[in-house]
């Protein structure tokens, strides 16, 4: 604007600019403050201010019919190949919920179950509901609602896990899935009270063997005593059948 | 959920609180979310002699919330079909009712 009235004065010679420019300054459009507006023009953008239609039924009270299919980021398929290996690898999986517990529970916690070899895993729910219900373990789903911990090992060390987690009050155990056998906080705790499976196979063994044993020794035994006992035997069943016959005839 | 306790939970009138809840069924979402509220760092340190006793069972029963109070009160909550809002909002209510009470008899 200087410029444009200089130039009729200050230009004697053709092809000369001044050496100062001085730029429109003073007003910013864009201030920090609400910029003070004409009353006019306030009037006619408060008349013409976009007003959203109202939709006719309020939002969330039908679902959606289409289900959004969302792609899998990289992350997710990442740690859905992580829970299929933790699945494959560990034969106990646990899951319990903590209310409630600082780091240094958690650290204490987990020094204790290394100790024993168990592990412990976190996971997103959703991550894990929805591996879960590709998967065969469906019925783990409902489960996973809150924070949850997950305690992997590979051999089912239940007391051990059980006496860990009652020193931890925030702990609550859900439940568990033992050798592709899915458990629940009772059934684990019935569980940890079985015998070892050497001490089964020996009652199992002993069980079986105990009719042959019980004949073997007899066997063993003085003949004159078995031949006395086979006789009393008939005697027996001699008097058993002349009782049954009179009573056919 | 974070709007649902503007103030926090305020346990001094609450002597006991036994949870049960059965995980397998799908009507335990609100029970859990309560036992999480109430079992937080920040509920328990406005009463440490309050107990928090969860159980878990596998009998298809439902989820229920025992709460004892110290004047001897017990409010029993069916959580099957409540929703979390619904079960603190009645907690919290006769918690404020008992409390207030014992801390303005104490300021009298």
């Amino acid at each position: 604007m200087m410029a444009a009235t200089l130039c009729g004065k200050l230009l004697p010679k053709q092809g000369w600019l001044p050496v100062t420019q001085s730029v429109r300054h003073g007003s910013k459009a864009v201030t920090r403050h609400r910029k003070p507006i004409h009353i006019l023009k306030q009037k006619l953008l408060a008349v013409t201010k976009y007003v959203p239609p109202t939709p006719v039924v309020p939002k969330g009270a039908y679902p959606f019919e289409r289900q959004e299919v969302k792609e899998e980021s990289g992350f997710v398929l990442l740690l859905k190949r992580e829970l299929k290996k933790l699945f494959q690898d560990y034969k106990m999986v646990a899951v319990a919920q903590n209310c409630n517990s600082n780091a240094e529970d958690m650290r204490i916690l987990k020094h204790r179950l290394h100790r024993h070899g168990i592990a412990v895993k976190f996971f997103p729910n959703q991550v894990m509901c929805s591996f879960l219900s590709d998967s065969v373990y469906s019925n783990m789903a409902p489960l996973f609602i809150g924070p949850t911990v997950l305690f992997v090992s590979k051999e089912p060390k239940v007391k051990e896990m059980l006496t860990s987690l009652r020193s931890s009050p925030q702990m609550t155990l859900l439940g568990a899935c033992i050798d592709n056998t899915l458990l629940s906080a009772q059934g684990v705790v019935s569980y940890s009270k079985l015998p070892s499976v050497s001490v089964v196979q020996g009652e199992l063994v002993s069980g079986l063997t105990m009719m042959t044993a019980h004949t073997a020794s007899m066997l063993l035994r003085h003949p004159a005593h078995l031949s006395a006992l086979l006789q009393q035997y008939v005697k027996q069943q001699s008097s058993e059948e002349a009782p049954k016959a009179e009573e056919a005839t | 959920m974070a709007a649902s306790s503007k103030s926090a939970v305020v346990l001094k009138a609450v002597k006991k609180i036994a949870v049960q809840f059965c995980p397998f069924e799908s009507n335990v979402r609100s029970t859990r979310e309560f036992l999480l509220f109430v079992g937080s760092e920040k509920a328990r340190s406005t009463n440490m002699n309050c107990e928090v006793i969860t159980t878990v069972k596998h009998d298809k029963s439902e989820p229920v919330v025992d709460v004892t109070f110290v004047d001897g009160e017990r409010l029993l909550m069916k959580g099957a079909k409540l929703t979390t809002r619904e079960m603190l909002s009645a907690f919290q209510s006769r918690c404020t009712a008992k409390d207030p009470q014992a801390k303005a008899g104490v300021k009298k």
